[in-house]
Formats: structure tokens, sequence, C-alpha cells
């Protein structure tokens, strides 16, 4: 895993170590020397991952992503953290943030949302991370240990071979997540978002966590589990907030902007096998835009690659109806080509990828098409 | 694969050079289906025990030889190859399993088409990549279903110099290329 030498190291050093220094988290965000150092690490992992293909790039999304952000942040107690929402095109269920304000969330963990109210709810609990400027309480700890005392947070870091990724969620301990969980949950509250959903998207991650048996993801961290947080989410609201029972939720809003992005999410599920996740996020997509043929095409492959008895037929009925949309969409012509063509049925099959070359003649994979075809007329169907 | 941890890299060189004193070709490997000529030069690191050579390192250049179980499941993704995939179908798996790789960044497919391979009917896909510290390589992968096993062999590369100056021993490698233990040919025989 990307980050598995950072969590091996970090979890040796941070596990069970109480804080012996915290810093106050109203202190002012003065560049003293360790932050200098952190933030400028935390710029080079930015780098890396900004240049590496891996972001999302759709402006509205992003810039939707940052006006929520901001409404959270009119009452936090660090105002002057320019924050910074990114998406990062992974299916799977993760966030985190960078002691300079930089939060990148997955597309998997946005795609799976229903509301704006929980959007804000994660989007919370990670700028908590900045402005209570864990990454630098977590180093401080690591510091002050005995036998790492004589270490300059420099030569720890090089030590370990520790980039700025040190101040990703993966770092974090248990009160680091805690305290994240529950200031989160005050500004999103603050922010007048329903508090209710704070929980609901917890449940929701934890629900397809169990039926994907999905290893906890960095955004559960491992301290406190997952069934912990709900918990004390819990245990909050019936303190706090009892007779908070209403809220902004932006169900629309939050669907309509964020479609595309979880159709663009399935895909990456499908590419990685979650054919049922992939399916129920083309479904939700569907059922907001019913006439749009990539879906349609979309949901046909995943029943396609998953390959069960009878699904060749269903698939078709999928692929039918996207090119019924849109004719001109080359992909379902491609797959109904080759749908009939391992049924043998080659007169169905070079038709299809006849038309599939014409709607595209310069396709990636035109090699294997025209390879089929001349199979198709070597067996008398020229 | 791609990314290899500095222990490694100094495990490789020392390894490496070792092992050039006792090279030892890979024809008629114990264990596998298959053999396969080696150029003069390249040899099998000994810390391994995949059928990896290299002839400088394999942080620059090294050609992987595989046979796997088809039903063995990949660790990115959480597809399967099966009997009566198209080779097409196949490449499809594979290009998604190395896509998911957190470890490769940039990936790009340049080529994916029909491949001969001793003469079962397969792909070859040709993709680029950096890793996480943005070094660019470039792979070159082969492979085809016979039987219940998925061969595959690739050469993998530093993009810049090194693709280039030894392609042309992995197109010898790959020709040489032998199922020895063709299940699939010895059922078409007794078919016939």
């Amino acid at each position: 895993m990307k980050y598995f030498v950072l969590i091996i190291a970090v979890c040796c050093l941070v596990a069970g170590c109480a804080m012996s220094r915290p810093i106050p988290a109203d202190q002012t965000l003065t560049a003293i020397e360790e932050e200098q150092t952190l933030w400028r690490r935390a710029q080079e992992e930015q780098d890396a991952i900004n240049g590496s293909g891996v972001l999302y790039q759709d402006a509205e999304v992003e810039n939707y992503l940052n006006q929520i952000a901001a409404k959270l942040q009119i009452n936090s107690i660090s105002p002057d953290i320019s924050f910074q929402i990114k998406v990062i095109k992974d299916p799977n269920l993760n966030a985190f943030a960078f002691p300079n304000g930089v939060i990148y969330i997955h597309s998997g963990i946005l795609a799976r949302m229903d509301n704006e109210a929980q959007l804000a709810a994660l989007l919370a609990h990670e700028m908590v991370h900045c402005t209570h400027r864990h990454s630098l309480r977590a180093l401080r700890s690591v510091k002050d240990r005995r036998q790492v005392e004589t270490a300059t947070v420099r030569e720890l870091a090089q030590l370990l071979g520790i980039t700025g990724a040190m101040s990703s969620i993966s770092s974090y301990t248990r009160e680091f997540e805690t305290e994240a969980d529950r200031v989160g949950l005050d500004l999103a509250v603050k922010a007048n978002y329903d508090p209710r959903e704070v929980v609901k998207l917890f449940e929701l991650l934890k629900q397809e966590i169990d039926s994907e048996k999905i290893e906890e993801p960095y955004f559960f961290g491992t301290h406190p589990n997952v069934r912990q947080r709900i918990e004390n989410i819990n245990n909050w609201l019936a303190e706090k907030y009892r007779g908070k029972t209403t809220g902004i939720k932006n169900t629309d809003e939050f669907q309509s902007r964020l479609s595309r992005l979880v159709l663009d999410n399935a895909r990456l599920d499908l590419r990685q096998g979650r054919f049922f996740v992939a399916q129920r996020a083309v479904e939700k997509f569907l059922a907001l835009k019913p006439d749009d043929a990539r879906a349609y095409f979309l949901l046909g492959e995943i029943i396609r690659q998953r390959g069960r008895q009878d699904d060749a037929a269903a698939a078709i009925k999928y692929y039918e109806k996207s090119i019924s949309l849109n004719p001109s969409f080359p992909e379902p012509h491609k797959a109904m080509g080759l749908i009939h063509y391992k049924d043998g049925e080659k007169r169905l099959a070079k038709k299809y990828f006849e038309s599939c070359l014409l709607l595209s003649p310069d396709a990636a994979d035109k090699a294997y098409i025209q390879g089929y075809l001349k199979l198709c007329v070597a067996n008398g169907e020229g | 694969m791609k990314k290899i941890p500095a222990i490694l890299i100094s495990l490789f060189l020392i390894a490496g050079c070792a092992s050039m004193a006792q090279e030892r070709s890979l024809k008629n490997l114990p264990n596998n289906d298959f053999s396969v000529e080696i150029p003069k030069g390249w040899s099998k690191p000994k810390y391994t025990d995949k059928y990896l050579i290299t002839k400088d390192g394999a942080f620059l250049q090294y050609v992987l030889i595989q046979q796997r179980p088809i039903d063995l499941p990949y660790s990115h993704t959480k597809k399967k190859l099966n009997k009566g995939m198209l080779p097409q179908e196949a490449a499809d798996v594979i290009i998604d399993e190395i896509a998911s790789d957190r470890r490769i960044y940039n990936f790009n497919v340049i080529e994916n088409a029909p491949a001969i391979i001793d003469g079962h009917e397969g792909f070859k896909i040709l993709f680029s990549y950096k890793d996480k510290k943005g070094s660019p390589f470039k792979t070159l992968y082969y492979g085809f279903i016979s039987g219940d096993s998925f061969f595959n062999l690739r050469y993998n590369a530093a993009m810049r110099h090194y693709f280039e100056k030894d392609i042309a021993d992995f197109e010898r490698i790959l020709s040489s290329f032998k199922v020895v233990k063709d299940k699939a040919a010895l059922e078409i025989a007794s078919e016939r």
C-alpha cells in the first residue's frame, strides 16, 4: 500500500504514546520551525499527488466542496487557514488532511454519501485535523519520547523515511480522531447542518465495510474503530444536541452536483471488480438521470463482467437501451459484438463490430475488433 | 514490482552481482510447464523465487515470466480470469489490475492488441507509468490462457535508455518461449 511504510513507522512511534506537550488548540498558526518543516514536506507530498494523474478534474465539484468547507470554517478556531479540497479518483473510502489545509477526498467516499450534511460532517472532521494541528502535535509527541529525544524532527523524519504524508490521517492517534469527530460535529451543527446525518454517514459506510468485507479504511483510522465512533457521536448528540432534530441536508443539490462523479466512480468500482457496489451506484445515478446512455452501457458492463449465469442476456438489454438512447456511442456496439461472438452468433457479432468501427475508427482496441471481423468472415458470415 | 525500496534495490544489486558468476539458463524450469532461452548477460537474482531475470539490476530492467493458476485472485482487484475469456477480456482484467495498483502513477496504455505466443492466442499490452518518485517506466506485457494456467511474460524497464536498449533481448526470450506440457494442445490432439 502507498502509505505502508509510513503507517508502520508512525504506528510504532505514536501508538500508546501520551501527548506530553500538547499545543493549545487556539494557538495561532505561527510558523514555528517544526511546522515549517511539516508544511514543506506536506507541499512535496501534495506536488507528488497532484502530478500523479490521480486527481479528479472537475472544477464544479471542487468549487462546491470548497464552498461547504468555507461555510464550516466560519465557526472554526482558525479562520486564517486557506483550505483547499481536492478529489482523488479512488473508489476506496478514504479522506486525509495535510497540516497546511489541503484536504484530499477519495471519489469513493463522496459517491457513497446521500446529502450535503454528510459531506459537511466529513469535511469538518478533516478540517479539525488542520485547525487543531494534529500533525504537529503527533510529531511533537514522537519527538518527546525518551528514546528519540535527541533527534531533531528533521533527523527523525529522515531516519524513518517519513515524508509530509506523516500529516495525513494515517498518523493520527485515537484522541486526535475523537477530537476531530467531536469538534467536527460542532462545526457541522454551527453551520446548521442536520446533526443526525453525521451518524448516518458513519453507519452508511460501516454497512459497506461489512457487506464488502473491506478492511477499515484510513478515514476510520484504527483508533477508535468505527463502531466506537458511532457510539461516541450518538452520545454527543444525546448530551449536547438533544433538541436538535432538524437542519440542512441539501439532498437534491448534493446529488445533482455529484451525479457525474458517482458514475465515474462506479467505473472505478467496476475496474476493481466490486460489481455490487458499482451496480448500486449506477442505479443511483440513473434515478437522477434516467436517459444516460453511458450509465446503461456501464450497467451492461457490470453485468457482463460479473459473469453469472444468464448475465449475458441481462447485459444485452442494457446495451440495447444504451444504443437506443445514443446510437452513435460506440462502446455498447462493441460489447454486443463480443457477447454474440462468444455465443457463436457470428453474423450478429459482425454487424455490431462493424458499427463499432464505423463509429470509432480509431478505437484503442481496433486490432482486436478487426481480428474478430476476420474470423467472422472466415466462418462464412462475410 | 515498480517501486522498489532502497534496501531491496541494494539486495538486487548485490545478489545480481553474485549471481552473474553462476549464471544459469532458465530452460525447462522445474515445477513449471514452460521453457525459455535466456540470452547471454541476463541472470536470475538469488533473492527471488520468481522467474525474474535482469541484466543491469531489476530497477533498470527485468523480464518476469509467470505461470499462474487462472482462478488465483489478484491483489489489487477482485477480478479473475477464466478459461472462456477472449484474449481481449483477459487483457482488460490485467489492465484493471495494474491500473488499481496504488504504487503505479500516470498509468497509460499505449497499445493493447492481440498477439500469438508460442502458437497460443493471447494479447500484448504496452504501457507506461511512473513510480512514486516520478521515475518513468515502460512495460511490454504478453499473456495468454492455456488450460488452467495464465502464462505471462513481461519486460519492464526504465523508460529512458534501458527500455529500447534491451527490448531485442526480450523479443528473443519471447520467441523462445514454449509451453512444454501444453494441456490445451494435448486436448486438441486427443480430440483428433
